[in-house]
């Protein structure tokens, strides 16, 4: 024993003379990546990462969804919008020194769209997911509209369409594509992107270590174009609760923790170290949505019902802590496109009970509500709102089940419209309202909510093709009145991701798009 | 005795045959869908097929029945899953995750000596404190003493490990502040892996701060799973040490006058030990699986918690790459036990 | 006549066994906690219905321990000395049925095993092996996985971990008695399998099996609380003791008592059931005294 202590002790010692002298950022949020080929990752965790060390052609503003001048300075469309051109940056290296030119954009982008291109990588694991189904619909011959990338000269590139694409600056905007370096891609093949190989980019950080399970470690490009970072050295930690990650920043172990519980706010609120950075408006929103192949939510006035039946206001106030808000339908309120005529059902439990006596079941029925097994920022703690929810229920006859599933096996039952009734979100790729509502009550409404409703997906179809905002905009208005009147889902809230720094911590600039687009160079620690 | 260990170790086989061929079965009845799970809430049908159609999970589980006789090979009979999961686990290949394409063999050494290191220290903890709170509880048998520390004892495996993890992080590292409430080291600590096992990387590289800023992240998780095997080498040595205090040569030590002290130093605790040892040693296994939870709780980054999300996110490499590893380890060394116990105690009948 | 004086001698033994547990002052701390949580919850029900798919109190969240809660209120404004009063009856039923369960599968597959030999034993033997194999939680984890996450099947999983303890222990008594003098004797005298296993070797292996049992009850309620913990067990919203640690850990800088409370219920409960395991064991087989 004393021996021990001994060793103790001269531990104590040596550990005095132990402080760094390397200015280091500490980010923590809920995992790693999963991997750092942007194109290739869906995941905030891997994007976040991604986005510090590779950039796209366009960007969004900081704290703002304003497109801006990325590694493209400027761009514009043939007068049939199916021609693009871009301007690119000059003088701009990756951080292996290869420069940044008109090839490299067409390398990446022909990786992306072109299965037959020898990047593309598709039998060794490449997926390019974000291309194919959430942006551009599919890969060059399957669906995706862009046919061909030109080089014009060192620093001009020509995208031709098949067909009008006036979104398409937009769609470049989305956090997924960013440029890799060619000479890094073709080195490394398909293991581009995971732990030992990491990504090269012209970013604000270079890649330098991703230690499995415990952090991942960048340092500052000096040779940075834009503004060069505040940190020597910017550390991101993957903590997978968010008391655990919030109880870090209390230790300063981490300067920066992102998608806080809204639970956690006054504790943030409390602690003279710490203060919360929040964007004014975040673009998601969270719903209750039924599958309507299961009775009795086939019948509009049981769905309807159960819009009435939930104090969504009470909810709100309980679980967002004053950072969320009741949503009235499925477009944010800050989105353009926005239609102020379409309003939520209010809570009124008597109305609810009357619906269903209508409906045939005065007495009530038994069903089932499931509920997801991880927080989203719509939906920052699923497990008590549902349980809340369940009880609204219970109060107007409706006896529902709680039940939950891995998140895997969720996603795949929810379609197959094994939950009667569940529990589900969306966070924005791009601002616009296609994103949201033809996602939701698109082709793909018919198979995730058995909704099969032609006038809907006729509307959404015109308001894709429609070049004119405003006649977008009236179309939008028309679905969005449709869908309230039919209740296929019950809008529930809009929330913003609590975000809390240390007081010694400037420049954290949340993005009201998403919470990983939080551009860390320009954050300083004192 | 080379015998003994020759079948032993033979009688593994069949058993490591069972596990891998039950951790197959399990990962592919298990409902849900790696390509889904990869695809998150956006990915197309058609997309969703094309991913199945990669990972090979459109292949026949066992044999491909319809692939024989169409072909007429008997090569295709065996183009199924569970063969190029036997051929890859045969050659130590255990594939790549699904989600990360990380090697899982490469992550599982990267990732063991994290498990391993709080194992130890774990075992550490219950050592130290139990050998000499079970010796004082059996010379003060019967005694206050004695069922003070037995009923500790007793406290100690029924504590729920996940309840007590936030118990410590809650007073020490969030009320307290002494000590960190998560992860292996501070990020301004500065450690180039070497053996991955932070506390002797540190010494080993010369950054005693590294060292002692690993020990300051293991104490609470150490802590944390140590508290079992603490209780149970208490009442280990405690039972033993009764059992060898009660023998003939103890009796004629003390018969011949010698000090108390060396009598319970020199003849009993060296015997009693024994017992005591084989304890630690089969819990060792058990710590391994119980990091689950520990590493839940505290974020530690090893093969636990690793395994469990894997579970979670239908990741089946990492399932069975890792659980068929935590096996293997378990059974290797409870055999090591058995032969260390057998070449201590020529009581022991290599039969 | 030998399974008469077996009966006489066993009397014996039975009083003579309860008068040293009755003066085993450990063991009635024990019984006097099971006792105390058997009934609390016996009379749960009866003192304070409860209902908890309607509990809800919105405007009551996250209060502190007071008068008027006394183990304060959770997210949802639930009354939690309510929610581990009512607790105890989940955690108390599912830990005695899975083991309950546990006992009688592996006791029958131990007598098999240990009576009939050859490759019935060794088939069981290897299946035993590759469930011991799994060290500790993993097994269930595992099991919940593929039979999804509830209640029911939680106390599956913890069952099946638990049946290799059994198999073992029974097989064992099995073999040293099947070649005993009675056991041949009945077979001479031409019994039948069934008779002879269930009339001259179970009750032999009887003891040991009451011990395992009760010290089972304890790590069974622990692993209940486990699963629950990690979202494989209970479902809200049930209020077994582990999903209530779970919700607390959501919260525990803001409302500790949240999980400290569920976990003291669960402490004490399993105190109670080792304390009388270790009781029991030393009374019945005082060979095993000690360890």
């Amino acid at each position: 024993m004393n021996r021990f202590s001994l060793l103790v002790g001269l531990f104590l010692l040596l550990a005095a003379g132990a402080v760094s002298a390397q200015s280091t950022l500490v980010f923590g949020q809920s995992g790693l990546p999963v991997s750092l080929d942007s194109a290739d990752a869906q995941d905030g965790n891997s994007l976040l990462v991604a986005r510090q060390i590779t950039e796209r052609l366009v960007d969004m503003a900081p704290g703002s969804s304003d497109l801006v001048a990325g590694l493209a300075t400027s761009w514009s469309a043939s007068k049939d919008s199916t021609v693009w051109t871009f301007s690119l940056r000059a003088g701009v290296n990756f951080h292996d020194g290869t420069p940044f030119n008109a090839e490299a954009v067409k390398f990446n982008f022909d990786r992306w769209n072109d299965p037959s291109h020898p990047y593309h990588l598709r039998e060794e694991g490449k997926n390019y997911v974000p291309w194919s189904d959430f942006v551009f619909g599919g890969f060059l011959n399957e669906g995706s509209p862009l046919l061909e990338v030109r080089v014009v000269d060192d620093l001009t590139v020509e995208f031709h369409m098949d067909k009008p694409l006036g979104l398409f600056p937009n769609m470049l905007a989305a956090i997924y594509f960013q440029i890799d370096s060619p000479a890094a891609v073709m080195a490394a093949g398909a293991d581009y992107g995971t732990p030992g190989v990491g990504s090269v980019g012209t970013g604000p950080f270079k890649f330098v270590e991703w230690r499995e399970g415990e952090l991942v470690s960048l340092e500052r490009n000096d040779d940075y174009w834009g503004e060069v970072a505040a940190s020597e050295r910017l550390v991101i930690r993957g903590i997978q609760d968010p008391t655990a990650r919030l109880a870090e920043l209390r230790a300063g172990a981490i300067d920066i923790a992102i998608q806080l519980a809204p639970g956690d706010l006054p504790i943030v609120e409390g602690d003279p170290n710490l203060e919360t950075a929040l964007p004014d408006s975040e673009l998601n929103v969270g719903y209750l949505s039924f599958h309507q192949g299961n009775p009795p939510f086939d019948n509009p006035l049981v769905r309807e019902a159960v819009a009435y039946a939930i104090d969504r206001e009470l909810i709100i106030d309980a679980f967002y802590e004053g950072l969320g808000t009741v949503a009235q339908d499925f477009l944010p309120p800050q989105m353009w496109g926005h239609s102020e005529s379409a309003v939520a059902r209010p809570y009124n439990p008597e109305r609810a009970k009357v619906l269903l006596r209508e409906a045939g079941f005065a007495d009530g029925f038994d069903t089932e509500l499931w509920f997801m097994p991880v927080s989203r920022p719509y939906f920052p703690s699923p497990e008590p709102i549902a349980t809340a929810m369940a009880t609204f229920l219970a109060d107007v006859g409706i006896n529902a089940e709680l039940k939950t599933i891995d998140w895997a096996t969720y996603l795949q039952q929810y379609r197959q419209g094994a939950f009667p009734m569940y529990m589900l979100g969306w966070n924005a790729d791009y601002a616009d309202p296609d994103n949201f509502l033809f996602t939701f009550f698109g082709p793909s409404a018919v198979d995730t909510q058995g909704w099969d409703d032609p006038q809907t997906r006729e509307l959404l179809g015109f308001a894709r093709e429609a070049s004119d905002p405003v006649d977008r905009q009236e179309l939008y208005a028309k679905v969005q009145t449709r869908v309230t009147e039919h209740v296929p889902r019950v809008p529930i809230a809009h929330n913003r991701s609590l975000t809390a720094i240390r007081t010694n911590v400037e420049g954290v600039i949340p993005s009201p798009v998403s919470p990983s687009e939080i551009p860390l160079h320009l954050v300083s620690k004192q | 005795m080379t015998a003994f260990v020759v079948r032993r170790l033979a009688g593994l086989v069949p058993v490591l045959f069972g596990v891998s061929l039950l951790i197959f079965f399990i990962t592919r009845i298990i409902p849900g869908d790696p390509a889904i799970a990869m695809l998150g809430e956006r990915g197309s049908e058609q997309t969703l097929e094309r991913l199945r159609e990669e990972l090979g999970l459109n292949r026949p589980l066992f044999f491909d029945a319809t692939g024989f006789r169409t072909s007429g090979r008997l090569v295709q009979l065996f183009d199924s899953q569970y063969f190029a999961y036997m051929k890859g686990l045969v050659r130590g290949d255990l594939g790549r995750s699904v989600f990360t394409r990380v090697d899982v063999s490469e992550s599982l050494r990267k990732r063991f000596p994290a498990t391993f290191e709080l194992t130890l220290v774990a075992m550490f903890f219950a050592m130290v404190l139990g050998i000499p709170a079970g010796v004082w509880a059996a010379l003060r048998r019967g005694t206050i003493v004695d069922t003070s520390v037995m009923l500790l004892a007793l406290s100690g495996v029924s504590f729920p490990v996940f309840w007590l993890a936030i118990m410590l992080i809650y007073l020490f590292a969030v009320t307290l502040g002494w000590l960190p409430p998560s992860g292996r080291l501070d990020v301004s600590t500065q450690l180039q892996p070497l053996t991955g096992l932070y506390v002797l990387d540190g010494v080993l590289r010369g950054q005693w701060a590294a060292s002692w800023d690993a020990i300051k992240h293991l104490i609470l998780p150490g802590i944390a799973l140590g508290t079992i095997p603490l209780a149970i080498v208490v009442r280990m040595t405690r039972s033993s040490m009764l059992e060898v205090l009660g023998q003939d040569y103890v009796r004629t030590a003390r018969a011949k006058g010698l000090e108390e002290r060396s009598v319970v130093n020199k003849h009993a605790l060296r015997n009693a030990l024994l017992p005591v040892v084989t304890v630690v040693g089969l819990s060792f296994g058990t710590l391994l699986s119980g990091a689950v939870l520990t590493e839940t709780v505290f974020s530690w980054p090893g093969i636990g918690r690793w395994v469990f999300d894997a579970i979670a996110a239908r990741d089946y490499p990492i399932i069975q790459g890792g659980v068929i590893f935590v096996a293997l380890i378990f059974v290797l060394v409870n055999a090591l036990v058995d032969f260390s116990y057998a070449l201590i105690d020529p009581r022991i009948q290599y039969g | 006549m030998r399974e008469v004086r077996t009966h006489e001698k066993g009397q014996s033994l039975f009083q003579d066994a309860l008068k040293r547990f009755f003066r085993n002052p450990t063991g009635l701390l024990g019984l006097a906690i099971i006792s105390f949580f058997v009934i609390a919850s016996l009379l749960a029900p009866i003192l304070r219905p409860y209902d908890a798919r309607r509990d809800r109190d919105l405007r009551a969240r996250l209060n502190p321990p007071s008068a008027e809660h006394i183990f304060g209120t959770d997210e949802l404004g639930r009354d939690l000395f309510v929610r581990v009063w009512h607790g105890g009856r989940i955690s108390l039923r599912v830990g005695l049925t899975a083991v309950v369960l546990a006992l009688v599968v592996g006791t029958f597959l131990g007598l098999v095993a240990g009576f009939f030999g050859g490759w019935l034993d060794m088939f069981v033997t290897w299946l035993v092996d590759i469930l011991l194999a799994f060290p500790g939680i993993l097994l269930a984890i595992a099991i919940v996985a593929t039979l999804g996450p509830s209640l029911r099947n939680a106390l599956i999983a913890i069952s099946v971990t638990q049946i290799p303890i059994y198999v073992r222990i029974t097989r064992a008594v099995t073999l040293s008695l099947r070649e005993s003098e009675y056991v041949q004797a009945a077979h001479a005298l031409g019994s039948r399998p069934g008779r002879i296993i269930f009339i001259h070797l179970l009750p032999n292996g009887l003891a040991p099996l009451i011990v395992q049992l009760t010290l089972s009850i304890g790590v069974a309620v622990l692993d209940v609380a486990a699963l629950g913990f990690l979202g494989l067990g209970a479902q809200p919203p049930d209020p077994e003791w582990g999903v209530m640690i779970r919700d607390g850990f959501r919260q525990f800088l803001r409302a500790p008592w949240m999980s400290i409370f569920p976990g003291l219920a669960i402490f004490f409960s399993v105190v109670g059931f080792n304390l009388l395991g270790d009781a029991i064991r030393d009374v019945i087989d005082p060979r095993l005294k000690n360890v």
